[in-house]
């Protein structure tokens, strides 16, 4: 088992790298310069544009910077971000916490909700309920995070005005007391996480429902049931318990939704995030920032997959043996 | 009866997915029709006097921003997404199929190496990557965006593929085959073919809808395929600031990509119930 | 106060800072040596009103020497002197800072420190902007918390992102990408301000931003840019638009090393072809003026008599045969001994109101027989190809100073914002002699000339300048704003009821 984590490991690593240079490469590449300041506003002569590009060492050719990122990054260093004049390790300490708590508790609401929305359609396998719970889950598939977002920001921000509208904290927040911080961050937290909660809790529901009807059907759940246990009792302590593994698969495999998704929802709801952050550089062709953005990305989907690897091996040894 | 029939006869008991398969098809033949449908989507016959005007007989879905059509614009949109979406699902399965077969019947070592490399490749942060070329890239065209998707998205059709030859390999008829002289070209036609292709048709169903949601949220963000040329994503992005003075603009769009997305998952379902692993058998 | 903004400030450091809300904040934590007032005269002295300078005077028409208020301190209790004002011109000038404004400063050869509160600035020559010269691109910056750090890592400082300055505010906290909030400090020598407290809110998506605002959760916007929240804001009770002159106008430029614009008439005739009034009126309805050429209503010399191009269609069809330019045969598009008359149109994706002026203007010049094409670009690719000289023509926005010399940033030869190539020996004349002008009243007529020589040439067609409208909650009073600066003069500003929001009660402090 640990022989098999730590070849995992080590192809994470792999894949960081490449990650790393591939998204390096691409954003040198790339036309179009450094935002330095929005130029309608205050006025830079080229002049002084060309000396910041040979301050940050963008005049070099592009092997040449390869190889003095690579340096840094081995030191540990992260560079500059052009746009902010901060140190990207500064810029991305901010902002990863952020979008982990919106992924996270995202996360965490999908899997509750489809987890037990998929249990109640396979309980009720081909009822009335079945059905309509299937259609929705269906629908909430197949809608684009986006325009989720944007619908409920309509409804329930502007409409309704149940629940704030942008950003993570509102104006008073330092007045607040502990409880009353935690709570404006929470209000802040709904609409975002909602919209990208629901439709992987819809993806999720999917899943469990055809993984539990199978499992519903195998030899020991019958026997169970013929045992006269009452169908939640089956329902919890057989079925579900079998279907851990896959959840944290699923987990684990759903880390590259949650970024994709973040990068559109926190642009919505103003959520100060990773997203956030990626979408600005990318704009502004802040460097440094999107090679460090990469790098976490790589990080936290190979980990994403690595969770899931191993959940797989743990439910079935064949895999650890690894062709 | 052929697997393949038995496997169609419950596709068509399947209701939903009947259904599904049909609105595909109508959702086609409108965005095949649309030029000589609708007015033309990038028309601006009074730029003066028709922004942002709600649905009427003449513009049914209300015009936008830039005093186009709705409906027009919006069935154009459905041309994009549709071409993106089978195309990069066909291309994706049929790289990764590729990929899986040559690393199914390679040798051990070539065999390791390739899928080392489907593992780096997997940890790539898809998103990261089609953000950071499709901003740099001022107009791609329809099968640029096509290609980058397909690239990124055939890992798992390999895995799958692969697993399938190296458990066939073994298999008793195709040793015989083989044994007999057989060419293999021939065992591939005949043998694997067959038996893999019922988890790529449905893997490759399974993704089209998930491709055309990817590809409406770079045109959200103003990637891709740029504007003028409409697409669902890219409308989203022109009705968003007008959203609560003219909700028509991005509401059209964006019930037009459910309506597909749903449509594609239904088709999908159908055919991933009408294709279980019993018929490889 | 709350204030809503779709941007984060990037620096809170004068020289460096290039963001606008950085901008914003930043000038209400240092102050300058004198401020214009809100006549925005630029000429006279008697346009200036005393900040950190008590007073100045002019021994000789080289020299300003200007006598330091000693009520004037630093946050930390240290008395503003005339070191730091020799420290910060030097910091404005030093490369390694690499100062965007640096340019403005270089008719000034070298400020002296006479005593700790008198400072003498000596100039290159005389002419008459030379107070404003002085005063306007530097903001004083406290060289006994900066004199340590090197140069070219002052923007990466500490300081910057946490800074002490001796202006109105004082910095209280930062929470990047969320907020920034300043406290009134009540020491502060010109009396204290009338808002105790005032916060930006960081809110990337314009209509979230708006959003905030309607529902109280932001009380002022700076602009409101697109006519959809424009018309969202009229609607409501709580909050009212504040309209004040722009300091933008976007204009059509060409790349005159380009054919066909290196020939006037085709210029002229483009110009006189396309119907500015009506590109206003259906891209932004009442919220825009027309533009009466390279000038914004913010300045003092903008007047709508400014003798303009007539919109003439047939004169515009006439000049463009005359050229040889003529319809084929079926009455298409014009074309010149083979060669077609097209280009291409740049115009940035970021702003939907020049997206919209792009397709109005293509439609006329097709009537007119000229076929544009146009090329939405990214921000950043229109910035790069603009400045190469990639380009046919561009829409472009041009943010104004107060001074009407900045007229001499986009069209003097080889000025590194002349994207177009415009060099014309008469509109040097005009403009260098109003640079002499004494008094605003010689000046004003003067500049009237060379605008208008603009008009003429064509090197650009002007199109609009936005309507700048704040907009501001009912629940703030005696608000004024300043064209070139809307929170010039926030510290007038007050709540109009007691406070009932802790939004308005100053905080604790640090």
């Amino acid at each position: 088992m640990l022989g098999f984590v730590a070849r995992r490991l080590g192809f994470a690593v792999v894949s960081v790298a490449a990650v790393v240079l591939v998204t390096f490469v691409l954003a040198h590449a790339a036309p179009g310069a450094p935002m330095l300041g929005a130029p309608e506003r205050t006025f830079a002569s080229p002049e002084t544009i060309a000396r910041q590009r040979a301050l940050f060492g963008l005049d070099r050719p592009l092997p040449e910077q390869l190889l003095r990122y690579a340096a840094n990054l081995a030191r540990g260093q992260l560079g500059e971000s052009f746009v902010l004049h901060r140190p990207v390790a500064a810029v991305l300490a901010e902002a990863v916490p952020n979008t982990l708590l919106l992924g996270g508790v995202a996360l965490l609401a999908s899997l509750l909700l489809g987890l037990a929305v998929g249990a109640a359609q396979a309980a009720r396998h081909h009822s009335r309920t079945d059905t309509a719970l299937g259609v929705a889950t269906l629908v909430l598939y197949s809608v684009p995070v986006f325009w989720l977002g944007l619908v409920l920001l309509l409804v329930f921000g502007e409409q309704l005005h149940w629940l704030p509208v942008s950003g993570m904290t509102s104006a008073l927040h330092d007045t607040l007391s502990p409880a009353g911080r935690v709570l404006d961050v929470a209000r802040h937290l709904v609409l975002p996480a909602a919209s990208l909660a629901l439709v992987q809790a819809a993806a999720f529901a999917r899943f469990q429902r055809s993984a539990l009807v199978d499992t519903l059907g195998a030899t020991h759940i019958r026997s169970a049931r013929a045992r006269g246990l009452p169908e939640r009792a089956v329902l919890l302590r057989h079925a579900l318990r079998g279907a851990l593994a896959p959840t944290i698969t699923l987990a684990g495999l759903s880390v590259p939704y949650f970024l994709s998704g973040s990068v559109l929802v926190e642009s919505i709801f103003g959520w100060p995030g990773l997203g956030r952050v990626t979408y600005d550089a990318i704009f502004a062709r802040d460097y440094n920032v999107i090679t460090a953005v990469a790098l976490v990305a790589g990080v936290l989907v190979a980990l994403g997959n690595l969770l899931a690897d191993v959940a797989v091996a743990v439910a079935d040894p064949r895999v650890r043996l690894d062709r | 009866m052929s697997p393949w029939r038995l496997a169609a006869r419950r596709f068509a008991r399947n209701r939903p997915a009947v259904r599904g398969a049909g609105l595909v098809v109508l959702l086609a033949l409108a965005a095949l029709l649309a030029p000589w449908l609708t007015a033309d989507p990038l028309a601006q016959p009074d730029p003066v006097r028709l922004q942002d005007r709600p649905p009427s007989l003449a513009h049914p879905l209300g015009t936008d921003p830039f005093s186009r059509d709705v409906l027009s614009r919006t069935l154009h949109g459905a041309r994009v997404s549709l071409v993106v979406g089978t195309g990069a699902a066909l291309l994706a399965v049929t790289l990764g199929a590729g990929m899986g077969l040559v690393a199914g019947l390679a040798g051990r070592r070539t065999d390791q190496l390739l899928m080392r490399g489907v593992d780096v490749a997997m940890a790539l942060p898809r998103i990261l990557l089609l953000l950071a070329v499709f901003a740099v890239w001022e107009d791609a065209p329809a099968a640029a965006v096509v290609v980058l998707i397909a690239a990124t998205g055939w890992f798992q059709t390999s895995r799958i593929v692969r697993a399938a030859v190296l458990s066939l390999r073994e298999a008793e008829f195709v040793v015989a085959a083989r044994a007999l002289g057989a060419p293999a070209p021939g065992i591939v036609r005949r043998h694997l073919l067959p038996h893999v292709a019922a988890p790529v048709i449905v893997s490759a169903s399974l993704d089209v809808g998930n491709i055309i949601l990817l590809e409406a949220g770079l045109s959200y963000l103003g990637l891709g395929v740029r504007p003028p040329t409409p697409t669902w994503g890219n409308m989203i992005m022109d009705g968003k600031d007008v959203l609560l003075t003219a909700p028509w603009v991005a509401l059209a769009p964006g019930l037009a990509l459910v309506v597909t997305v749903v449509a594609f998952n239904l088709a999908a379902d159908g055919l991933r119930d009408a294709l279980d692993p019993r018929m490889a058998a | 106060m709350v204030i809503a903004t779709t941007g984060d400030a990037d620096v809170l450091l004068p020289p460096v800072t290039a963001l606008e809300t950085g901008i914003n904040v930043s000038d209400l934590l240092f102050c300058r040596l004198a401020e214009l007032k809100l006549g925005l005269n630029t000429v006279d002295d008697s346009g200036f009103r005393p900040v950190l300078a008590r007073s100045w005077d002019h021994p000789d028409s080289l020299t300003i020497v200007f006598h330091l208020d000693p009520r004037a301190h630093w946050q930390d209790g240290t008395p503003v002197t005339a070191a730091d004002v020799a420290f910060t011109f030097r910091t404005y000038r030093d490369s390694a800072v690499n100062a965007p404004l640096a340019p403005f400063l270089a008719p000034i050869a070298s400020v002296a420190v006479r005593d700790s509160l008198t400072v003498a600035f000596r100039f290159r020559r005389w002419y008459p902007e030379q107070l404003y010269d002085a005063t306007y691109h530097m903001r004083i910056l406290p060289r006994h918390l900066l004199d340590t750090i090197p140069a070219a890592r002052l923007a990466s400082a500490p300081f910057a992102r946490a800074p002490v300055g001796d202006g109105p505010y004082r910095f209280v906290s930062w929470r990047a990408g969320a907020e920034i909030s300043l406290a009134a400090d009540t020491a502060f020598f010109l009396g204290r301000p009338g808002l105790d407290r005032l916060m930006w809110r960081v809110s990337p998506d314009l209509a979230g931003a708006v959003s905030q605002l309607l529902a109280g959760e932001a009380d002022a916007m700076e602009v409101i840019p697109a006519r959809g929240q424009l018309e969202r804001v009229q609607q409501s009770r709580d909050v009212r638009l504040v309209p004040y002159p722009s300091p933008f106008y976007a204009a059509v430029v060409f790349n005159l090393r380009r054919p066909p614009f290196a020939d006037r008439d085709v210029r002229r005739a483009i110009a006189m072809a396309v119907d500015r009034q009506t590109v206003v009126r259906s891209v932004f309805g009442p919220f825009a003026d027309l533009a009466v050429g390279a000038v914004s209503p913010m300045q003092a010399i903008w007047s709508d008599s400014i003798r303009q191009l007539p919109y003439d269609t047939a004169a515009a069809a006439r000049l463009l045969d005359q050229r040889g330019w003529r319809r084929g045969a079926a009455g298409g598009m014009r074309a010149r001994g083979g060669t077609p008359l097209q280009f291409d149109l740049l115009v940035p994706t970021s702003s939907q109101s020049r997206q919209q002026a792009a397709v109005i203007l293509q439609d006329e010049l097709r009537r007119l027989g000229v076929d544009v094409r146009i090329r939405p670009v990214e921000f950043t690719v229109m910035e790069r190809r603009t400045v190469t000289g990639d380009f046919d023509a561009a829409i472009v926005s041009r943010t104004t100073d107060p001074s009407p010399a900045s007229l001499l940033q986009w069209w003097s030869p080889g000025a590194g914002a002349n994207i177009g190539g415009y060099a014309d020996g008469t509109f040097e004349s005009l403009t260098a002699a109003a640079l002499r002008a004494r008094t605003r009243a010689d000046a004003a007529p003067r500049w009237r000339r060379a605008l208008e020589r603009l008009n003429d040439e064509a090197p650009a067609v002007f199109l609009f300048s936005p309507r700048n409208e704040a907009a501001v909650s009912t629940r703030i009073a005696d608000v004024t704003i300043r064209p070139d600066a809307w929170l010039a003069t926030v510290t007038g500003w007050h709540v109009r009821e007691p406070p009932r929001a802790a939004s308005d009660r100053g905080a604790p402090g640090p």
